[in-house]
């Protein structure tokens, strides 16, 4: 019966477990598996490796339109992805995705030798 | 590939299985496997000092199959689960769904059973 | 003698944290029979790995269950790796047996959170769950995720943990240990807990055996099997003695999850004591083709995995027996003849994992 008085009276002591979240966030962990945040449009080579390792089906790669796009909300974030990349230019980020009022799809459109991004709905 | 097999009939099914309980193996679990051909491959895994016994049986779609949850209860959740994703026939489960246990009125008969999906126009059906 | 009355308990409950749903046939206070009805979080894996290659069914497997979703991926590796033939190298084996435990660790102290909270005892809840947190941590920091860890794949583990990590790891499971060893005489010795379990809900080891009981449940009745014994991944080079409990009560089963937690310590800091350099992956060739099944001890218990491949990329069938489903028919005989207000430990005991059972 005491010894949860024990552990009780310890906890008092000692400052609280948790953290006031909004106001005082944690650093992510090196090499965390946050999200994909995108590509690195001017490297890729439209190979198309990645839409077909991804278990999700969440990149679609279109060789002819130079275009990668991922649909951010049916990526499980395996990062299987980034791994098989022969370029490795998909980009992981540690932070996680932020919600988001709208289910968006990242889309990155290769223009001849100029990078440029673009977000489609 | 895997070891201690036994190729049986159906209609000795429940001898065998009497026999495993008898010897004192307990039941693991029973797998079925579409073989494409229009019948099935059942599987009864049972494990003694883990050391594991399978018996397998191969059965026509419709044909009846004895529910072994009479001798080992444990088997009853599995039975269901059989009947109701392959459509096999099996008599005299101890707690009998009724093809209920997963799936709902409007789902397709037997999901993981290979099949052609059939749409109904007149209903307006979508393929699954 | 009155009239018997039907009780439906769940599938909202508060100590249930998935939703099961039994239908309690009540004579008074007592229960006469129990009829389970399971079905809502039914997701049809097993059709889904149909459709995917082999390789992507790593991820797929992992997400059957949040709990233990690395010992998933793990029963189905090694079965893809015998069917063909790769032979898995050692540093790879001892990083699936630190990650494997790591995650034991956090499934029992979830557990005996969630068991505390069932039984109202809210700060001990909160104590086990804030000492799970650094298990958590470290799963986040080894492997990038804090559940889905997904570090398993075909031939070997996708990360490695640097030497100064496995130094890390071994401080903080004895940390942790340290915590458990201060709730556990809680637990153990608690006036009102043993109150509310001991005696509650025997399963003799008969009838454990004969209903299929396994893992702590088996273990709780007196069944020394534990499938790690099998010697798969690094096992066969630790010292592992299966954790027994006679008493076959909802206390003995609590108990042989606290002092598996132990076991999972004891594990974890003989597999970075013994583990060797080299490398933690070797390349998969061509497709499997053949029939395999593959066994893994869960935190709940055993879990077995038949695989049938037909030499191209997709498997044939992929049937996966998860240890909930082969608890829940020794619940169903448990509960007759227990009073209403003992069916949510009752039902802790047997540490649900209802996504895990229909997959
Ligand atoms: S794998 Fe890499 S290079 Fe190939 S299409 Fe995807 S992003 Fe581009
Ligand atoms: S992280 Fe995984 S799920 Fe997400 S896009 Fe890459 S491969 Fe697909």
């Amino acid at each position: 019966m005491f010894d949860m008085i024990g552990n009780i009276f310890k906890n008092l002591g000692t400052k609280p477990a948790t953290r006031c979240y909004p106001l005082e966030k944690r650093e992510p962990f090196k090499a965390s598996r946050g999200r994909v945040k995108g590509v690195e449009i001017e490297k890729c080579i439209f190979c198309g490796i990645c839409s077909r390792k991804c278990p999700a089906d969440a990149i679609r790669v279109d060789r002819n339109a130079k275009s990668w796009e991922i649909d951010p909300f049916k990526c499980v974030i395996c990062g299987a992805c980034v791994e098989v990349c022969p370029k490795k230019c998909i980009l992981m980020d540690e932070t996680y995705t932020q919600p988001s009022t709208a289910k968006d799809k990242l889309t990155y459109i290769q223009e001849s030798k100029e990078e440029s991004q673009s977000q489609a709905g | 590939m895997i070891e201690n097999v036994q190729n049986i009939s159906v209609e000795s099914l429940l001898r065998y299985v009497h026999d495993m309980l008898f010897n004192g193996y307990r039941f693991i679990t029973a797998t079925s496997v579409d073989n494409g051909d229009g019948t099935v491959d059942v599987l009864y895994h049972f494990d003694k000092d883990l050391e594991m016994k399978h018996l397998r049986i191969t059965v026509n779609k419709q044909e009846e199959i004895p529910s072994i949850s009479g001798i080992y209860f444990g088997a009853v959740l599995v039975e269901n689960e059989m009947k109701e994703l392959f459509g096999l026939n099996i008599k005299n489960i101890v707690i009998d769904y009724g093809g209920h246990m997963l799936l709902s009125d409007d789902e397709l008969e037997a999901p993981m059973a290979r099949q052609i999906t059939i749409i109904n126009k007149d209903k307006g059906g979508v393929p699954q | 003698m009155s009239n018997k009355t039907v009780i439906p308990f769940g599938p909202q409950h508060p100590v249930l944290p998935e939703p099961l749903q039994l239908k309690l046939v009540m004579q008074d206070e007592r229960i006469v029979e129990a009829i389970p009805a399971i079905g809502y979080v039914h997701r049809g894996l097993e059709k889904l790995t149909e459709t995917k290659e082999f390789t992507q069914n790593v991820f797929v497997i992992e997400r059957i269950c949040g709990i233990c979703s690395f010992k998933h991926a793990l029963a189905y590796c090694q079965g893809m790796e015998s069917l063909m033939g790769i032979e898995v190298p050692d540093r790879a084996r001892f990083l699936r047996v630190i990650w494997g435990e790591l995650h034991r660790m956090h499934s029992h102290l979830l557990w005996l959170g969630l068991l505390a909270d069932a039984f109202g005892f809210e700060s001990l809840f909160m104590q086990v769950w804030r000492d799970r947190e650094k298990v958590m941590d470290i799963m986040e920091e080894t492997a990038g995720s804090r559940v889905i860890i997904s570090t398993n794949q075909i031939g070997g583990t996708r990360r490695d943990i640097a030497p100064e990590m496995l130094a890390k790891i071994d401080s903080v499971v004895n940390e942790v240990k340290e915590d458990v060893e201060r709730v556990e005489k809680v637990f153990c010795n608690d006036y009102t807990v043993k109150h509310r379990m001991v005696g509650i809900g025997v399963l003799s080891k008969e009838n454990a055996k004969l209903w299929g009981a396994v893992g702590p449940m088996a273990r709780g009745s007196g069944i020394a099997e534990d499938v790690r014994t099998l010697g798969y991944a690094a096992y066969n080079e630790l010292d592992l003695e299966p954790v027994v409990e006679t008493d076959g009560d909802c206390y003995a089963r609590m108990k042989v999850r606290l002092r598996e937690v132990y076991q999972s310590v004891d594990l974890i800091r003989q597999a970075i004591a013994k583990i060797p350099d080299g490398p933690i992956h070797v390349p998969e060739k061509g497709n499997p083709n053949g029939e395999v099944i593959s066994r893994v001890e869960q935190p709940r218990g055993e879990a077995l995995y038949y695989m049938r491949a037909n030499g191209s990329k997709t498997l044939d069938r992929l049937r996966v027996r998860t240890p909930t489903f082969a608890n829940i028919p020794a619940l169903l005989k448990m509960l007759p003849g227990h009073q209403l207000a003992d069916v949510p430990i009752l039902i802790l005991t047997i540490d649900p994992c209802i996504s895990c059972t229909e997959r």
